[in-house]
């Protein structure tokens, strides 16, 4: 019961975060040129902020160096270099299976 | 989509196909959500949580990560205020994703702004952002956006269901936690061209290291504020003839560009 509770709270407080922005900024307006140009960075820097907490953290330690790197550095190659969503984690995908295999 | 009727379901052709053009955009990641939900299921049966409350949290809450926070609260025996409030930490950076879509969604009636809404992911967000300067008609967008966040939450509930009947099926030694920076590399790495960018990228990655020692995931949502912050400050043009990454011959163009 307690775990169905919290769930549902959360899932309520959740629901009204996603909805702030939207119900906030919306409407028939013209936003100022720089809340424009700060909304346009929201993607690049949560997904950074994402990415260096999973992949260099573990917790609050600073994740062993291994394959989760080197997997991610050839991700990061592949995506520079094929600029698609679905190659970068393919390629992501066997380098880190060939890693753990390889024993690292 | 070949039937030469004009609808099924009452949905007609093109919405069909819009919806169909966000499914495919979103669909590399959806292996990685089936797997976080498997190893989500596999939590609750583990912590012996409710099947049905397990389910119930994948399609209500919808956001792994603050999910997973909320069962190791409990099992660690923390008060449930606790739990709930540390669920909405995690989740405050949905705040910044909402904003960024108001005006992508500003010409939708509302019902479809009330539903998308709980249909953001991380993933979803960023993929309607990334596309819908390609979508200017709001009528095709939202059927779009619908195609790119409806299945996508689908397939995290239906990982959910199989990790809880199923339980640890996957092995410690796959270390399949490495899906999440790989999904998130894969939907930031190849959209990232301009200097506002990459200032962000590299500010938001140091204050999230720097801030490793905070609770919550606190260092996520600073990191990203800071990043957004510090690349705002930075003018798109001046900057972008010493970036190694550019390529001034070679502008973003065309469909693939923000793939």
């Amino acid at each position: 019961m307690t775990a169905f509770l919290v769930f549902t709270f959360a899932a309520i407080g959740t629901y009204l975060i996603r909805l702030s922005g939207i119900s906030l900024l919306g409407g028939d307006r013209d936003l100022p040129p720089a809340v424009t140009r700060a909304l346009n960075l929201v993607g690049p820097a949560a997904m950074a902020a994402i990415v260096a907490n999973s992949l260099l953290l573990d917790g609050t330690e600073w994740r062993a160096l291994g394959a989760w790197h080197l997997a991610a550095v050839v991700a990061t190659g592949v995506a520079l270099w094929k600029r698609t969503m679905g190659v970068t984690i393919a390629a992501g995908a066997v380098a880190f299976a060939a890693l753990l295999l390889a024993g690292l | 989509m070949t039937s030469p009727s004009p609808s099924f379901l009452r949905i007609g052709r093109q919405q069909w196909q819009d919806t169909w053009a966000g499914v495919r955009a979103v669909a590399p990641l959806m292996p990685g959500a089936i797997l976080f939900g498997l190893a989500f299921g596999a939590l609750i049966r583990v912590a012996g949580i409710n099947a049905w409350v397990g389910n119930f949290a994948s399609v209500s809450v919808v956001a792994g990560a603050s999910q997973i926070a909320i069962v190791e609260q409990l099992r660690a025996g923390a008060p449930a205020a606790i739990a709930v409030l540390t669920a909405l930490v995690i989740n405050a950076r949905f705040a910044l994703y909402s904003a960024a879509l108001a005006p992508v969604f500003e010409a939708f009636p509302a019902r479809w702004r009330l539903g998308l809404a709980h249909l953001m992911t991380d993933q979803s967000a960023v993929v309607a952002l990334q596309h819908s300067p390609r979508w200017p008609d709001p009528v095709r967008r939202r059927w779009f956006i619908w195609g790119s966040s409806g299945p996508f939450v689908a397939v995290w509930a239906m990982g959910t269901a199989a990790g809880i009947a199923l339980g640890p099926v996957i092995p410690d030694s796959w270390q399949i936690g490495f899906i999440v920076p790989l999904m998130f590399l894969a939907v930031l790495v190849p959209g990232l061209r301009d200097s506002p960018a990459l200032v962000a990228v590299a500010v938001s990655v140091g204050v999230v290291l720097l801030g490793k020692e905070l609770p919550y995931g606190l260092n996520v949502l600073l990191g990203a504020l800071a990043g957004i912050a510090a690349g705002a400050m930075v003018p798109r043009r001046a900057a972008a003839h010493d970036d190694a990454n550019e390529d001034p011959e070679n502008p973003p163009t065309g469909s693939e560009a923000s793939l």
